[in-house]
């Protein structure tokens, strides 16, 4: 049952593209609620239709960029906590503070400007990268500098198991809490490009523009904003979930 | 946030190509009584506009709100009535010399709010600041033929207009966006100073303009007591505002909003206002074939785009410009969709399968929508469609010189304005690529022709040549559509730029 | 080290880390399609007239004289002028800041003391009722995208509160959008301080202490608190930089003209000088805030 919650969004996305009609998409009148299954979108296409060609791409834009964000993130702020001259600390954390100095949403509608329909993972990653860094930073501090890593480092353990296994280990608890958050964080930065109308084609089929284009018509056919959103949610409640249950056992 | 219309950031309601023009039906102003009594209160009215850079100067009006607020306070000499032919304002008459060349304007009895009278000297002086060659106003390209060193001020209340050329059509010149008479000499607009219904009172840029009741108003003094002009970039948010209370008036809606709406609120449309078209650049391929073109005036099916895009708020086009206005040629039949004739043609032109780009943005309501539904119905030709969305911030300036295919509107202007500036080989807007020097020589005799018979036919002949070949493809008109609260009455269906639209001296609050 | 020392250094390094913002922002904004221009002349993209329009803002200068003549303004204060509108930009900007910072203000009386109270709250019975309820109620709010929750919180409280602050930020107007903005972070941080909360408390010090014989609440509340909540206070410091680098969406939705508003418009309008202000600001804030962060976290966890 809880693995439905991201189950079936997760698989729609990737297997919908297949399940949906190919050929011409066709156009009736705009929100009608009574033709098709779900009725039909701003354009007087398919609710279903939108809906099952919707998610690829914002699930492969979600997983990719927060995969890259957590991977460069974990090690910068790893080798920053670990750091033993204040030097190397500061020189790893203080660029970081140029990045978030320019609010998200401002680097998204630059970016996005210049390379319109694209580079959307590259923009999350950038955004999301600081962030991770910094909490793991802060999260690793106290074990990175406890006594149990004194003793793994006089035993002349390698740098790998003091820092990654033991350190590391250290700050899963907080990452654990953060990753799912930080899903979700990846599709509300798309779902609020798409908002703003930068970096995705106004006319995709994609959950975040679905709802964002069909919310003008939400009284007249609710399923053309309820489908999709539905389906974000239910995604990253699902992966959110998922993520705490995994937290708990030991 | 965006294209004023659809995309909820979008603010920039840009007038010329953007509004719309009006509605048949409805009579103008200059009928109405004065009003002795004022039903008093204060109007609320949400708009789309320019943010925090927004400006009060009435020659520098782009968007809809600096326009609509330029109206409340400025006058112009005439404004477009219901069939978008010039009607006379500030200018009580008008008679031109028998070759049209001179032109005399008797200016009414009015003044400005801060008691001076409306005088010659301040129309050649207002018309003299949008000519400066250093400046940038958008009508400095309308009143370009004004040979302003020979015009003169007759006598206090009379003008007379010398003209670079013979015009027959100079007072749409006079109805022209932008062309505000200002008193002589005072350009510091932190506090405006006009002849209209209502006169300045403060302005937080960005978020507010209040205005108050103009007593002394040459055509009547306002019912309200004040007017407060208030800034909603998202569409979504003026209809909200007009549903909790917060405004009278809201600007600028969607036919979705109506449909969605329509039991909560009044909803005032205005028919033949937005013309919606696609344009095809017809001096390069591979829409400089004749056929293809009429290949794709058959093979859009515009009923279709109307129900989806346009539901309920919208008629069929028959690609030309002006559904309504003086001059449109009627008489040319309605064409239909016949997509057998459309398949034979593109085989005649060899153009099975060809690859089409249509570019789009949002930036006008619709835009999207239709590209979205047209690219369907090429497809069903036979042909690959491709949808390319540009940039929506400097679209018009794009589409002007790039790409093959390409969304296109036009808000309300004189069809003599539509051709001078988008179908002449010196037109500078030239969507289409449409230059040839047989139809500038018909627009000359359109215009210039002594007899009115010669100007009527030359309007219907070029017409006909559009209709068969031109590079514009108008598939419908849009509905302008204002919303306001029960207790406002008066409000008249006018599309945007004609005289009634965003006209609040009329309008009583119950 | 000493707190006095590092905030010395941080100060001195500020002046470093806006420059470098404002030179990447200058360059990026400098390559966006078209310029203020094109923008300018809107539907009527008369070629003659954007060369006008481009020669009367100076547009046509060569871009270093142009960055040059914005920089030798800054130290006296002089931030340009609004290329769209003429006005100063350090008036656009103050005048923007109003609104986002009262909007800001509120949001974080009602979150910091909301999300310290769940977050403790779900901690102190884990896996609990409360526990449980806070997870999934937190989980959900924070993946409904901010517009979708503004839009429903509008049909369903419309009637009820403005929707709009058209008619000024009022009390009753700040509501629905401070209930949007609180959503999302409330989430985070009560679940940030749950983590860090239940994290300490299994920690050997808190069992020590308790063993020792002092009393629990003191424990809790005055020993693993500060431990736990340091690692939500950076993502506190990210929540009120974001809150005051200019909240898009909601500024949009509920027609709040702050800096949100301002840098849509500023982008749309290619108005550099705009840009530039504003991200002068922006980093500006970003620099403090993030001391102030650096510093509490220092009090509350002192470096070993």
């Amino acid at each position: 049952m809880r693995r439905a919650l991201y189950a079936v969004p997760l698989l729609v996305a990737l297997c919908g593209p297949w399940l949906a009609s190919s050929g011409d998409v066709l156009h009736g009148v705009s929100y009608d609620p009574e033709t098709g299954w779900l009725g039909t979108d701003f354009a007087g296409r398919d609710v279903w239709q939108q809906v099952l060609l919707g998610g690829r791409e914002l699930v492969a834009v979600m997983v990719l960029a927060t995969a890259g964000a957590y991977l460069i993130g974990v090690l910068w702020g790893l080798t920053a906590a670990t750091a033993r001259r204040r030097l190397a600390d500061e020189l790893l954390m203080r660029p970081l503070d140029l990045l978030p100095a320019v609010p998200s949403l401002f680097l998204l509608l630059l970016l996005a400007t210049l390379f319109p329909g694209g580079g959307l993972v590259w923009i999350v990653m950038l955004v999301h990268l600081p962030d991770i860094a910094r909490l793991v930073r802060a999260a690793a501090l106290e074990a990175a500098h406890g006594p149990v890593v004194e003793a793994l480092r006089l035993q002349g353990e390698s740098w790998w198991r003091t820092t990654v296994r033991y350190v590391g280990g250290s700050v899963a608890r907080t990452l654990a809490a953060d990753a799912g958050t930080r899903l979700t964080g990846t599709l509300y930065l798309a779902a609020a490009a798409s908002f703003l109308g930068v970096g995705v084609s106004p006319d995709a089929a994609d959950w975040a523009v679905m709802i964002e284009r069909n919310r003008a018509g939400l009284l007249l056919n609710p399923w053309a904003v309820l489908a999709p959103a539905l389906m974000i949610i239910m995604l990253s409640v699902g992966l959110n979930l998922a993520f705490d249950r995994a937290l708990r056992r030991p | 946030m965006s294209h004023p219309l659809d995309h909820p950031l979008s603010r920039r309601g840009l007038l010329g190509l953007g509004l719309a023009a009006g509605a048949a039906l409805l009579t103008g102003c200059g009928t109405s009584s004065p009003s002795s009594a004022s039903s008093g209160g204060r109007l609320r009215a949400a708009f789309a506009g320019g943010g925090a850079t927004e400006t009060l100067d009435p020659h520098l009006a782009n968007l809809f709100n600096e326009a609509a607020r330029a109206k409340a306070m400025f006058d112009k000499l005439a404004d477009l009535g219901s069939d978008v032919s010039p009607q006379p304002r500030l200018a009580e008459r008008w008679e031109p010399s028998s070759d049209l060349r001179t032109w005399r304007i008797h200016l009414r009895e009015a003044v400005f709010h801060d008691g001076r009278a409306v005088r010659a000297a301040d129309v050649l002086a207002s018309y003299a600041r949008i000519l400066d060659p250093a400046k940038t106003f958008r009508a400095r390209s309308s009143l370009a033929l004004i040979d302003l060193p020979n015009s003169r001020a007759v006598d206090e209340r009379t003008v007379e207009f010398a003209l670079k050329r013979p015009f027959a059509e100079f007072p749409n010149v006079l109805a022209a966006f932008g062309t505000y008479v200002i008193p002589e000499g005072h350009t510091d607009f932190a506090e405006p100073v006009g002849s209209g219904p209502f006169s300045f009172t403060s302005w937080k840029p960005g978020r507010s303009v209040l205005l108050r009741r103009n007593a002394e108003y040459w055509d009547g003094a306002p019912f309200i007591d004040e007017l407060e002009f208030l800034i909603a970039n998202e569409e979504t948010a003026r209809m909200n505002a007009l549903l909790g209370g917060q405004v009278e008036y809201a600007h600028d809606l969607s036919p979705v909003t109506a449909r969605q709406y329509a039991s909560r609120a009044t909803f005032v449309k205005s028919p033949n206002s937005a013309m919606q078209a696609f344009a095809m650049k017809v001096d390069r391929p591979p829409f400089d074939d004749r056929d293809l073109r009429e290949a794709m005036f058959l093979l859009t099916d515009r009923q279709g785009l109307v129900d989806t895009v346009l539901p309920g708020a919208g008629q069929v086009g028959n690609d030309l410009f002006g559904r309504g206005y003086e001059h449109y040629a009627a008489e040319i039949p309605q064409r239909g969709h016949d997509l057998d004739r459309a398949r034979a043609l593109i085989r005649k032109a060899g153009a099975e399968g060809l690859a089409v780009e249509l570019t789009t943005a949002p930036v006008a309501a619709g835009f999207v929508e239709a590209a979205t539904v047209f690219a369907g119905q090429l497809r069903a030709a036979g042909l690959k469609a491709e949808i390319r969305t540009g940039d929506k911030d400097t679209y018009w300036s794009d589409i002007l010189t790039k790409g093959t295919l390409a969304s296109f509107r036009s808000g309300a202007m004189p069809i003599e304005t539509h051709i001078a500036q988008r179908l002449l080989t010196s037109s500078t807007t030239n969507a289409t690529g449409w230059r040839r020097p047989e139809f500038d020589a018909l627009y000359e005799k359109a215009v210039s022709a002594p007899r009115a018979a010669d100007r009527e036919g030359a309007y219907l002949e070029m017409q006909r040549t559009l209709h068969a070949e031109g590079g514009l493809l108008v598939w419908g008109f849009a509905d302008w559509i204002v919303a306001t609260s029960p207790r406002v009455q008066g409000v008249s269906a006018a599309p945007a730029n004609t005289m009634d639209w965003a006209r609040f001296d009329k309008v009583k609050l119950a | 080290m000493r707190p006095a020392g590092y905030v010395r250094r941080r100060l001195l390094l500020a002046p470093v880390q806006v420059a470098a913002v404002a030179s990447a922002v200058f360059l990026l904004a400098e390559v966006l399609p078209g310029d203020a221009a094109v923008v300018l002349a809107g539907d009527d993209p008369d070629p003659e007239r954007i060369a006008r329009i481009r020669e009367s803002l100076g547009l046509d200068r060569p871009l270093l004289t142009r960055f040059a003549a914005w920089a030798g303004g800054l130290p006296r204060g002089d931030f340009g002028e609004s290329l769209v509108s003429g006005r100063p930009v350090l008036g656009l900007v103050l005048d923007a800041l109003g609104p986002t910072a009262v909007l800001a203000s509120a949001t974080l009386a009602v979150l910091v003391p909301l999300s310290v109270w769940a977050g403790v709250a779900a901690a102190l019975r884990e896996g609990g009722r409360f526990d449980r309820a806070l997870t999934a109620v937190g989980v959900a709010l924070y993946a409904v995208p901010e517009f979708a929750l503004a839009v429903v919180l509008i049909v369903v409280f419309g009637g009820l509160l403005p929707v709009t602050a058209l008619g000024g930020l009022t009390p009753a107007a700040l509501v629905l959008p401070v209930a949007v903005l609180a959503a999302r972070p409330l989430c985070s941080l009560s679940r940030l301080v749950r983590a860090g909360m239940i994290g300490a408390l299994a920690s050997g010090y808190a069992a020590q202490a308790v063993r020792l014989g002092v009393p629990e609440r003191r424990v809790r509340y005055v020993h693993v608190l500060p431990n736990a909540v340091t690692p939500a206070v950076q993502q506190l410091a990210r929540t009120v930089d974001w809150l005051l680098g200019g909240v898009v969406i909601a500024e949009a939705v509920f027609v709040i003209p702050g800096l949100g508003t301002l840098l849509v418009d500023a982008v749309a309008d290619r108005d550099l000088p705009v840009l530039q202000g504003l991200a002068v600001l922006f980093a500006a804030t970003t620099v403090l805030v993030n001391l102030a962060a650096d510093l509490v976290a220092f009090r509350l966890a002192p470096r070993a």
